[in-house]
C-alpha cells in the first residue's frame, strides 16, 4: 500500500509557499524592519513615549557630518573648506552645507529677538539685576570704554543699557573666531575651518554611504596632497565605514559559498542537490520571516541575521537526503525518504525543543529568533519531506565520488586511532579545555558591535579637542505637560547641572530655558528692570552721566513702557534660533514637551545618570544602556542553552535510552566546550552573541550524533553527508571569522571551532555497537 | 619757481606707493622689540552721547604672548587679546573678526600681515608715516569703515572710523621696550595660557 504520494505532497507544499506568498505580499510591504536598540528592552522596560523621543533625536543627528579642514594659516584652512564644500555641493547627497555664517539669517536673528530685550536677559545680566544694579553699570562703562567695544556700542542708541548685546553675546560663547564669515578654530600653529553638511538621506541608504565614502576619500587625498588636512567625523561616516566592511565580508563569505557551492557539485555531479538546497533555504528563510512578521508586527534587524543563521541546520536534512543515494544500488526517493525520515525527525524535535527554549526569556529578541528559527526549520523539514521526494525522482547517482572513499576511509579509521590512543589524548584535551574556559571572560561593551577604523576614530577624538561636539548618545531628555511645565522641569535639571559642571563632571551643558524665558520669566525680568532701573532713577543717571541728552533718556523710557505687555513664544523664539539650538526641541503632541538637555566633554557619568530622579527628566545613555541589557541577555541565553541540552537529553534518553543519548549529546556538549575554551585561549569576544552560535552547535552537533547513531551499515553515505555539512557550514559561518566586526568574528569563530570538534568527534558514536 | 622747487622735493621724499611695499617701508622704519609698554589715551565719539568717552591707561605687548590693555580710568579694567583668545575678568570672549590679530599687528609693529586682510593705502617720509586701511572682509567692513595709522619709529596715532559713524582715536606715549615682563604683566598673561 502507498501511502506516501509524492505530487500529493508536493502539492501540498506548494499550496503552502502560495499561501505564504499571499501572506508576505501584504505584510512584507509594509515597514516590517525594526533598528532602534530600545525595542530589544523587555516590554516592561519599554517606554513608548522615550523610545519616540530618542528615535526623534536620533534622526536630527543621523544626517549631520563634522568636517575641519587645517592648514598653516587661515585662508589656506578657508580654501581647503570652500574646496570640500564645493565638491560637496556637486555630490548632491547634502540637503545643507554650512561653512559661512549667513549674515542675512545673523541679522534676521537679531532683529527679531531685539524687540523682546527687555525680557530676554540672560542669566549673568537678572544675577547683577538681582544682587547690585550698580555692578550692570560698572560692566557697561568698561565695554564701552574698551578698544574692541564696537560691536556693543553699536546699538547704544536703542540698548542703552546693553542688554541684548550681552544676551547675544551669552548665546555664543566659545572662543572662536570668525574669518570671512567661516568659523575657525586655532590649535597650536595650526588652523582649522569649520563645515557642517547634512544629508538628504538621513536614513543612510547603502548606495548613498558608498558614494559618500568615495567622496571623503577622494576630498581627504587632495587636501593632504595639497599639504593640507581634512578631519570628519558623524554618523554617517562610521555607518558608511561600517557597511563597506560588511560588503566585503559578504564578499568573502560569497567565495566561501561558491566553494560550497562547487564541492556539492564535485561531490554529486549534478546540479540538482544544489538547486534544492538554496531552494530549501529560500523557502524557510521566506516562511519564517513571512510569519514571524505576521505575529510580531515588526522584527527586529538582529532576529533577521540570527535568526537566519540558525536555520542554517536546515541544509543538513537536505544533504543527508542526497547522500543517502549513495547507500545502495537500488536507491529511490522513496525509499531515500523512508531511510532519513526518522534521522531528521529526530534531529527537528532536538532542534526546536532547544531553539524554542530561548523564547521562554522575557527579552524581545530572543523570542523573536526562537520564533523565526522554529518555524525556519519546520519548513526546511517540510520541504525536504513534501517537496524533494517528486523533485528527486530519477536522480540517481552512477557514481561513488571520490569525496566519499576518503569520508569513508576517516569514518573508519580515525574512531580506531582515537581509542588506541586515549590513554593520552584524553588528559591533553581536558587539561586544555579546563584552561581554556578558565580563561574565559565575558564583554558586553557595545561599543564593540562598532567597526570604525582607527583612524576615523582619532578623527573623531581630534574634532572633540578642538570643539565643543555635543555627545550624541548620551543626553537628557527633559519632559512636561505643557511649555510650562516643561520649562521648570529643565530649569531644575539645569541648576543641577550647573553645580555638576563646576564640580567638573563635565564641560558644558546646553539646553533650550538657558535662553528661551517662559512667560512669567520675561514678565519677572521686565519688572526687575522695571524696579532697579527704569523706576529708580538710576537709567536716568546712568544715561545723563554718559552724554546721552534729555530728548534721549525720555525715548528710552518711552521704549521700555511700550514693550511692557510683549512676550516671545517659544515657537517665535525657536524661528531665529540656530540649527545647533533647534535640534534641542522635540516638540510638543497632545499631552508632552520634550526636549533634549546636550553635554560635551563628559566626565563623570555616574553623578549625570542620578539626576534621572528629577521631576519629567531622563538620562539618556544608549551605549551603556545597550551594554547592560546585553549582559542580562546573554546571562539569559546562557541559563537557556544549559536548559536546552537538559530537555534535548530527557528527549533522547527516552527514545534511544540514557546510555544511547549521553553518547549522541556528549557531540555537541563537548563541541561547546571546545569552543568556549578556545574563545578563553584565543582571547576572543564572549558575548550573547556567541550563545547563538553555540545553540547553532547544539542542533548541528545533535544532528551529526544522530545520524552516526542510526547509520548502522550505511555509515560511509552518513559520513559523507556530516562532512558535507561541516564543510559547508564552515565555509559559510565559518568564514565569518574573518570579519573586522567584532561581533560577527565572534559568532564565525565559534561556529568554526564547535563544528569542527562535532566533526570529528561524531564518528564515534555508534562504533562501539558494530 | 620756489613752488615747483617745493614739489619736487616733496615728491623725492614723499612715496606714495601700493601695500606690500608701502609696509615694508613702514616696517623698516619700526622700531623691532619683543615687548613693548607705553600709555594710551584713547578718545572714543560716539554719535548718540553729547561729549567723548574719554578713557586713560598703560599697554604691553608681548610678542608672543599677546597684549595686555590696562584701563586705569575711569573705570579700572584689564583686557587681554592674542590672536585667538580675548580675556576680561569677567570671562572669555569671542574675538570679534579677525580684530586680536590686527591689534596685535599694530602694536607688534608687524604691519605685513594686515595686507591680506585689508586695502592699504598711505604715505612715507623720511621718519614719519601715515597708512589708511580699509577691510576687505565683508563682515568687518560693517562694523568698521577705515581705520588709519600714524608714527614714526613707534606707532604714535590710531584712528578708528566705525561704519555707523563712531570714531576713537588712541594716542600713545611714553613708549619703551623693556627686557622683560614684570612680574605682574606675567601674572596678567597666565590667563590667556591654556
Amino acid at each position: 500500500m502507498r501511502i506516501y504520494r509524492p505530487r500529493i505532497a508536493a502539492f501540498v507544499w506548494l499550496l503552502g509557499l502560495l499561501a505564504l506568498g499571499i501572506a508576505g505580499s501584504r505584510v512584507l510591504t509594509a515597514d516590517w524592519l525594526e533598528t532602534g536598540f530600545l525595542a530589544l528592552l523587555p516590554a516592561t522596560e519599554q517606554q513608548p513615549e522615550i523610545a519616540q523621543a530618542v528615535r526623534r533625536h536620533n534622526e536630527l543627528i543621523n544626517g549631520k557630518i563634522i568636517c575641519l579642514t587645517g592648514a598653516g594659516s587661515a585662508p589656506q584652512a578657508i580654501a581647503y573648506a570652500g574646496q570640500l564644500k564645493e565638491r560637496f555641493k556637486q555630490s548632491g547627497l547634502f540637503k545643507d552645507i554650512r561653512l559661512q555664517v549667513d549674515q542675512q539669517d545673523f541679522a534676521k536673528r537679531y532683529q527679531q529677538l531685539f524687540a523682546y530685550r527687555y525680557q530676554l536677559l540672560d542669566a549673568q545680566t537678572r544675577g547683577m539685576l538681582l544682587a547690585q544694579p550698580e555692578a550692570l553699570i560698572g560692566r557697561n562703562l568698561e565695554m564701552l570704554y574698551s578698544p574692541l567695544g564696537q560691536l556693543e556700542a553699536a546699538n547704544l542708541e536703542r540698548d542703552p543699557l546693553l542688554l541684548f548685546s550681552r544676551y547675544f553675546t551669552a548665546q555664543n560663547p566659545g572662543r572662536f573666531t570668525l574669518e570671512q564669515g567661516v568659523v575657525l578654530v586655532q590649535d597650536g600653529g595650526r588652523f582649522w575651518a569649520l563645515l557642517i553638511a547634512d544629508m538628504a538621506d538621513n536614513k543612510l541608504h547603502l548606495d548613498n554611504l558608498d558614494v559618500l565614502r568615495e567622496l571623503m576619500n577622494g576630498a581627504q587625498g587632495r587636501i593632504e596632497a595639497a599639504g593640507g588636512e581634512l578631519l570628519a567625523t558623524g554618523m554617517p561616516l562610521f555607518t558608511a565605514e561600517g557597511s563597506h566592511s560588511a560588503q566585503r565580508e559578504i564578499a568573502i563569505v560569497s567565495i566561501g559559498s561558491t566553494l560550497g557551492i562547487l564541492l556539492l557539485l564535485l561531490t554529486f555531479r549534478s546540479a540538482r542537490p544544489l538547486l534544492l538546497s538554496c531552494l530549501g533555504i529560500a523557502a524557510s528563510t521566506f516562511a519564517a520571516l513571512v510569519v514571524s512578521i505576521m505575529v510580531f508586527g515588526k522584527i527586529h534587524i538582529l532576529t533577521l541575521v540570527f535568526g537566519a543563521s540558525l536555520i542554517g541546520v536546515g541544509i543538513d536534512y537536505a544533504l543527508h537526503y542526497f547522500c543517502s543515494s549513495f547507500s545502495s544500488e537500488n536507491w529511490t526517493p522513496a525509499k531515500g525518504l523512508q531511510y532519513i525520515l526518522l534521522g531528521i525527525t529526530l534531529d527537528l524535535g532536538t532542534s526546536l525543543v532547544s531553539y524554542a527554549s530561548l523564547g521562554v526569556a522575557p527579552f524581545p529578541l530572543l523570542q523573536e529568533i526562537a520564533f523565526f528559527s522554529v518555524i525556519g526549520l519546520i519548513s526546511a523539514w517540510a520541504t525536504v519531506v513534501l517537496l524533494f521526494p517528486l523533485l528527486l525522482t530519477g536522480f540517481k547517482p552512477a557514481h561513488k565520488p571520490a569525496m566519499l572513499r576518503l569520508t569513508n576511509y576517516w569514518q573508519q579509521h580515525w574512531p580506531a586511532w582515537l581509542l588506541r590512543n586515549w590513554i593520552w589524548i584524553a588528559p591533553v584535551v581536558i587539561v586544555a579545555v579546563a584552561g581554556g574556559l578558565w580563561q574565559l571572560t565575558p564583554r558586553d561593551d557595545v561599543r564593540l558591535l562598532q567597526s570604525a577604523s582607527t583612524e576615523r576614530l582619532a578623527a573623531d577624538q581630534k574634532i572633540r579637542q578642538l570643539l565643543p561636539v555635543r555627545a550624541d548618545s548620551q543626553f537628557f531628555l527633559v519632559s512636561g505637560k505643557d511649555p510650562q511645565d516643561w520649562h521648570r522641569n529643565e530649569q531644575a535639571l539645569l541648576a543641577r547641572l550647573e553645580t555638576l559642571k563646576q564640580q567638573g563632571a563635565m564641560e558644558t551643558y546646553d539646553g533650550l530655558s538657558r535662553y528661551w524665558p517662559d512667560p512669567d520669566t520675561q514678565r519677572d525680568n521686565y519688572h526687575l528692570l522695571k524696579r532697579t532701573f527704569y523706576e529708580a532713577g538710576l537709567l536716568r543717571r546712568y544715561m545723563a552721566e554718559l552724554g546721552f541728552d534729555e530728548q534721549a533718556i525720555a525715548a528710552e523710557q518711552q521704549r521700555f513702557k511700550a514693550a511692557e505687555n510683549s512676550r516671545i513664544s517659544l515657537a517665535e523664539w525657536l524661528d531665529s534660533a540656530d540649527e545647533a539650538r533647534k535640534m534641542h526641541w522635540l516638540g510638543c503632541d497632545a499631552n508632552r514637551c520634550v526636549s533634549t538637555v546636550s553635554l560635551t566633554g563628559i566626565k563623570n557619568l555616574a553623578a549625570l545618570s542620578q539626576l534621572n530622579d528629577l521631576q519629567g527628566v531622563r538620562w539618556v545613555d544608549q551605549a551603556t544602556q545597550l551594554s547592560s541589557l546585553f549582559e542580562r541577555y546573554r546571562t539569559s541565553a546562557s541559563t537557556l542553552l544549559i536548559a536546552a541540552y537538559g530537555i534535548v537529553m530527557i528527549g533522547l534518553g527516552l527514545k534511544f535510552g540514557w546510555r544511547n543519548a549521553l553518547m549522541i549529546i556528549s557531540v555537541p556538549v563537548f563541541a561547546t566546550a571546545v569552543s568556549l575554551s578556545m574563545l578563553g585561549w584565543f582571547d576572543q569576544l564572549f558575548s550573547l552573541f556567541n550563545l547563538f552560535a553555540l545553540l547553532l552547535v547544539l542542533g548541528i552537533g545533535v544532528d551529526y550524533g544522530i545520524f552516526f547513531f542510526l547509520a548502522e551499515d550505511e555509515r560511509s553515505s552518513t559520513s559523507l553527508a556530516v562532512t558535507l555539512s561541516a564543510i559547508t557550514t564552515l565555509l559559510s559561518f565559518g568564514l565569518l571569522a574573518v570579519s573586522s566586526t567584532a561581533i560577527v568574528h565572534a559568532f564565525g569563530f565559534t561556529v568554526a571551532a564547535g563544528i569542527l570538534t562535532a566533526l570529528l568527534l561524531a564518528p564515534l558514536v555508534g562504533k562501539q555497537t558494530r | 619757481m620756489i613752488y615747483l622747487k617745493a614739489l619736487v622735493l616733496f615728491l623725492l621724499t614723499v612715496n606714495v606707493c601700493m601695500a606690500d611695499e608701502l609696509l615694508d617701508q613702514i616696517n623698516a622704519r619700526l622700531t623691532k622689540a619683543t615687548i613693548t609698554r607705553g600709555a594710551f589715551e584713547q578718545t572714543k565719539q560716539l554719535k548718540v552721547l553729547r561729549k567723548p568717552l574719554i578713557s586713560n591707561g598703560t599697554f604691553i605687548y608681548h610678542k608672543s604672548r599677546g597684549i595686555a590693555w590696562k584701563t586705569l580710568s575711569p573705570v579700572p579694567s584689564l583686557l587681554l587679546i592674542s590672536d585667538t583668545r580675548l580675556w576680561t575678568e569677567h570671562g572669555e570672549q569671542p574675538v570679534p573678526a579677525a580684530f586680536g590679530k590686527v591689534f596685535q599687528a599694530m602694536l607688534g609693529a608687524d604691519l605685513s600681515q594686515l595686507s591680506t586682510a585689508f586695502d592699504i593705502n598711505g604715505t612715507v617720509r623720511k621718519i614719519a608715516w601715515q597708512v589708511s586701511l580699509v577691510p576687505k572682509d565683508e563682515m568687518m567692513k560693517k562694523v568698521i569703515s577705515r581705520m588709519q595709522l600714524s608714527g614714526d619709529h613707534e606707532l604714535r596715532e590710531l584712528e578708528i572710523f566705525e561704519s555707523n559713524g563712531n570714531s576713537s582715536i588712541l594716542h600713545f606715549q611714553n613708549i619703551i621696550h623693556p627686557e622683560r615682563l614684570t612680574a605682574g604683566e606675567e601674572a596678567d598673561f597666565a590667563h590667556l595660557s591654556p
